[in-house]
């Protein structure tokens, strides 16, 4: 391993003041004198060092690119110190490129490859039913189809600033808000974090034209005009909701306020987004998902993929050029969502005579958070790892604003003492936080079929009552 | 209009050129600048050998760089798969795999978790970062530093720092009484899946320097919330599960055994001697230069 013949000699630097500057500032300053002995620019040979610091204040070492709230952090007694914007020939980790050198050299002029409209693009994953995402490819063709579907339901300009505040590595934001902005030449402000008050703040300073976003984000925005009254932005021309159903009321307040007309729209990862907008105006129907969007067709099937009548429930077929050619490398998991060039949503809904669609429930066991899909599989499939676990099972159920919360029921292994918390933060060493259970309840046995499934659509309607419950005891206490 | 993204940001670049494409803390990038950065972007991924139909993963906020790198990565006629970036060690393994990722491109702050995962990622040829978002967060109780500032040739290789130091780190929790530590690669020491001590190796020149985080007792994350402001989701992003000898033993060790006991660990593992000092002339102006410039 080293070298133990020749006993060499250290240098212990020991620091039992330090600041949370001293994480960056000693190595710094003994790497820089140890290059200046090497290009004798100093008499002094510095020796190898081990350093060994303990703190004397809480403190906080930030990127120079982070966002710390530096009049929080003094009220609270705790000093922030930034990492300067490492210069040329800073210290690189080991086993990693630095994407700043990596440019440097690199020339400003490229031809861009020649791809075929039918190439895949991009690869997103998303989570279906069963326990592992799986990726859903977008071709070059889909992603211009559902720059052209934007064109006619919602024509965007050069003029158009968009708040690009959704994450790019969603399809909304991906396909909506960064590809549809530069396919129309437009400005794009970019938001890497999200707060309410950073929304508000880059909506008024680039007075952006257009947002599209989430419910949640509208429901903030809302409650921050409320409280400010003035200095409300009014240069959006339209927004755009999607993810989850808005809350007519939120909506309505919002256009008043703001000044501006809200759509909301529907699609899937595997439609590279929209494929249907409800805009407010003439044909506005609260609950409705809104007519088809130009160029693609959809419709309401039955089990037999038979379309059924107008008004009639069954599950949403979608067909068009927006549409994904399939999984990354799962021809299986295409096959059962692909018939025939439709592709089956796994959303339930009927549309009326007016041609508008309507989604009544969902028919694969699917939990949708903010957005983002959650397979109930993956994470019983991680429950389930846990030694003191016998089984579990995951279901949605909603929370008082009826939105869609991870419900788990965990029967344990005879003589196992977990509780919730051991369990929660067991999850939360396996899984994305948005994925991890709000309630955990225990059981003596999961309700289950003749054939020994569990049955999911039992336990969720056990639930309903028994979250009412503890919602109303946290209100009263 | 283009058929493929590969082709549409030249498009679009020939008519708006001088037109604001990105607004950007307080910064404006014009059309022909975002063109520029993507086509830098796409020359350095075909440096490293990134061609027609090779899958490129991205962990990235809405920054700058995405987009340089996501229009890099379409010019090249290669694939991008962009994914979330709340995603743990065991989801972002399946996808990297999955896809078959040659290169992922994310921030600094991932470093440490891309590594660990690194060796079940057999595709993974190159890890590229960019944007500085790390949030260090230390306090007196819980809060203890070791580094390193020594030749490169006291490890065979700069790898070997991480494994050396993590080894050494086990055997110091291991004379404190946590027993079931273990090393993971390239990332720190765990218990179960919980951190108990972070490992950074760096090279420079003829250097290398490793700087390692010990966790004593459990850290208060509540004062870091009131100063960070994260969405709910992103808050276990800022701070992974850890632990704490005092988590696991009951007992905070003192400051001062700790620092005999890691000296002692240090001469045993590399064969040295170890005697204290103090930081010498170049040394101390390097310090003051970091301070003024960390904005103390």
């Amino acid at each position: 391993m080293k070298q133990k013949e020749q006993q060499r000699s250290w240098r212990l630097l020991h620091n039992d003041t330090a600041r949370s500057v001293d994480l960056l500032a000693y190595p710094s300053a003994l790497v820089e004198g140890r290059i200046a002995g090497k290009y004798m620019l100093s008499k002094e040979k510095l020796p190898d060092t081990l350093v060994i610091q303990t703190f004397a204040k809480r403190g906080i070492l930030a990127g120079s690119d982070a966002e710390v709230d530096k009049a929080a952090a003094s009220d609270h007694g705790i000093e922030v110190s930034k990492i300067p914007r490492s210069g040329r020939g800073g210290p690189k980790a080991v086993g990693t490129l630095d994407y700043s050198d990596l440019i440097k050299e690199a020339s400003k002029k490229f031809t861009p490859a020649e791809r075929e409209p039918d190439d895949p693009a991009i690869i997103l994953y998303t989570s279906g039913t069963t326990g592992n995402p799986k990726g859903v490819v977008l071709t070059h063709r889909n992603c211009m189809a559902q720059t052209e579907l934007v064109e006619l339901v919602m024509p965007m300009s050069h003029k158009d600033t968009i708040v690009l505040v959704l994450p790019l590595f969603h399809v909304y934001g991906l396909s909506n808000g960064l590809i549809c902005g530069v396919r129309n030449g437009s400005a794009m402000s970019l938001i890497p974090q999200y707060s309410p008050v950073k929304l508000m703040d880059t909506i008024t300073s680039t007075k952006a034209t257009l947002l599209i976003a989430v419910p949640t984000m509208y429901m903030h925005l809302l409650q921050l005009a409320r409280s400010r009254k003035t200095s409300i932005p009014k240069s959006l021309r339209l927004c755009v909701s999607g993810g989850a159903p808005l809350a007519l009321t939120t909506l309505q307040e919002f256009m008043e306020l703001f000044q501006t007309q809200i759509a909301e729209g529907y699609g899937l990862t595997e439609t590279t987004s929209a494929v249907s907008l409800n805009k407010t105006g003439e044909h506005f129907l609260p609950g409705s998902i809104g007519p088809t969007s130009p160029g693609v067709d959809m419709k309401i099937v039955d089990d037999n993929l038979q379309e059924v009548s107008d008004g009639t429930e069954g599950e949403i077929a979608i067909r068009g050029d927006v549409v994904t050619p399939g999984y990354w490398n799962n021809p299986e998991a295409t096959a059962e969502v692909m018939k025939d060039g439709w592709f089956l949503t796994g959303d339930l809904g009927y549309r009326n005579e007016q041609g508008l669609f309507f989604i009544t429930d969902r028919k694969k066991d699917l939990i949708v958070r903010g957005g983002f899909n959650i397979s109930p599989r993956e994470i019983e499939e991680v429950l389930v790892t846990h030694p003191g676990v016998e089984e579990a099972a995951v279901v949605a159920v909603s929370d008082k604003r009826d939105r869609e919360i991870v419900k788990a029921f965990v029967v344990l292994r005879d003589g196992s003492s977990l509780t919730s918390s051991d369990l929660l933060q067991f999850c939360r060493e396996e899984l994305a936080e948005y994925k991890i259970p709000k309630v955990i309840e225990f059981r003596e046995t999961l309700p289950k079929s003749a054939t020994g499934k569990v049955l999911r659509k039992e336990l969720r309607t056990t639930t309903q009552q028994v979250d009412q419950r503890l919602i109303l005891q946290k209100e009263e206490n | 209009m283009s058929e493929t993204l590969s082709t549409l940001l030249d498009q679009i670049t020939k008519a708006y050129k001088r037109k604001d494409a990105l607004y950007f803390e307080g910064k404006t990038i014009t059309y022909r600048e975002l063109n520029e950065q993507a086509n830098k972007s796409a020359n350095a991924l075909a440096g490293l050998g990134i061609t027609k139909g090779d899958r490129v993963a991205m962990m990235l906020p809405n920054i700058p760089e995405f987009i340089y790198c996501f229009f890099g990565i379409q010019k090249l006629g290669a694939v991008a798969v962009p994914f979330n970036s709340m995603y743990k060690g065991r989801e972002i393994t399946y996808i990297l795999n999955d896809c078959g990722a040659r290169a992922i491109i994310t921030l600094s702050n991932f470093a440490n978790l891309i590594n660990e995962i690194r060796e079940d990622v057999p595709s993974l040829e190159h890890v590229v970062l960019t944007g500085q978002r790390t949030l260090i967060f230390v306090t007196p109780e819980s809060s203890l530093n070791v580094q390193l500032v020594v030749e490169k040739q006291t490890f065979t290789k700069p790898e070997d720092a991480f494994r050396e130091v993590g080894a050494l780190l086990v055997e110091l929790l291991a004379s404190f009484g946590v027993h079931e530590a273990w090393y993971k690669h390239r990332g720190g020491v765990r218990v179960g899946g919980r951190k108990i001590a972070t490992i950074l190796v760096s090279e420079i020149e003829n250097l290398i320097t490793v700087n390692a985080m010990l966790f004593l007792a459990p850290l208060d994350t509540k004062e870091l919330f009131k100063v960070v402001w994260v969405t709910p989701e992103v808050k276990d992003k800022v701070l992974e599960p850890s632990t704490s000898i005092e988590e696991l033993t009951g007992k905070r060790p003192d400051n001062g055994e700790v620092v005999s006991r890691l000296v002692e660990l240090v001469k045993e593992h590399f064969g040295v001697d170890v005697v204290s000092g103090q930081m010498k002339r170049d040394e101390l102006f390097g310090y003051e230069k970091v301070l003024s410039l960390a904005g103390r």
